[in-house]
């Protein structure tokens, strides 16, 4: 049977703390990859002649490769295998080039029949402070 | 067939092979160097019997852990997903599909060498109007559950369609 063992100490954990910060340069390469990978091969993705010809400047990032970066930041921060919920609101589209950062602010903390929870609002940015996307995260606490 | 009319109807179920090879691809290409993904040594060391699930794996899942000879009665009889006629028919007039919302609520870890089964359903069809668009917004549920019939994972998103 697995063990696995929370990352984070409830009582260590206060409202207003920050988890650590990941960058990330969206590159045209991140789109091939994702797209293999999930099986996402929108052109709108992945054919920059087809995204132009649609009246966009480019191709544009996956919402769910930005979902992806975020929740690696999460289970950074909490650790794998440790996450009850997680959800985002998909806010813009995020284009080649950008460099993508991600907010994590504990907002709550809750002792529920599941276990210690710490509740946190979720944000991945881009260098201007352009909000792409925005959630919430419940993750366990020992 | 009102837009109304398919809330509550099956989108599909499947069953779901958790290979090391899709999950480790689909860790890197998120960024996700994390070893417990990739060496199932790392993963035993941190307390799973293999490999665990990124986050978000299970939206890929369709192309990524489905074989052919391993397919349970479809709900839908054949039809197919009843999303791709509803989209069908919004975007005959034209306009965008966005993905709007996208939740996951974790039951339990799933790990690599496990077979999960999913079934999905619309659970609601809204509209709403926006700087002159009308907006349709298709809420959908895919439930995984293990070999015991015990629920895994739960995702919950929506779909929207943004009039021209």
């Amino acid at each position: 049977m697995s063990n696995i063992k929370p990352k984070l100490q409830y009582d260590a954990v206060t409202v207003g703390d920050e988890a650590p910060v990941i960058s990330h340069e969206l590159k045209r390469m991140d789109l091939v990859r994702y797209s293999g990978a999930s099986g996402d091969f929108n052109p709108m993705h992945t054919d920059e002649v087809a995204a132009k010809q649609a009246g966009l400047p480019s191709v544009f990032g996956h919402g769910m490769f930005s979902m992806g970066l975020l929740g690696r930041a999460v289970t950074d921060w909490a650790g794998v295998g440790n996450l009850k919920v997680y959800g985002v609101r998909f806010t813009k589209q995020t284009w080649p080039g950008e460099t993508l950062s991600t907010k994590i602010v504990v907002t709550g903390k809750e002792e529920t029949p599941e276990g210690k929870i710490i509740v946190a609002a979720l944000q991945l940015l881009n260098q201007n402070g352009e909000v792409k996307l925005e959630g919430t995260s419940r993750v366990l606490a020992a | 067939m009102e837009l109304k009319d398919y809330i509550g109807k099956p989108s599909g179920a499947g069953n779901i092979h958790l290979e090391r090879g899709s999950v480790s691809r689909f860790a890197r290409a998120v960024t996700d160097e994390n070893p417990v993904y990739h060496n199932k040594n790392a993963a035993q060391d941190a307390g799973f019997d293999n490999c665990p699930l990124p986050p978000t794996w299970t939206f890929a899942s369709e192309f990524l852990g489905v074989w052919p000879e391993d397919k349970p009665t479809d709900p839908t009889n054949g039809a197919g997903n009843p999303l791709m006629k509803i989209i069908g028919n919004l975007m005959k007039s034209g306009g965008l599909i966005l993905h709007g919302e996208q939740e996951f609520r974790y039951h339990q870890v799933p790990q690599c060498g496990e077979t999960l089964h999913w079934e999905g359903k619309i659970t609601d069809i809204y509209t709403k109007e926006s700087k002159g668009k009308t907006m349709t917004f298709i809420v959908m549920e895919n439930e995984f559950t293990n070999s015991k019939g015990e629920p895994v994972i739960t995702e919950i998103f929506n779909l929207i369609h943004r009039g021209a």
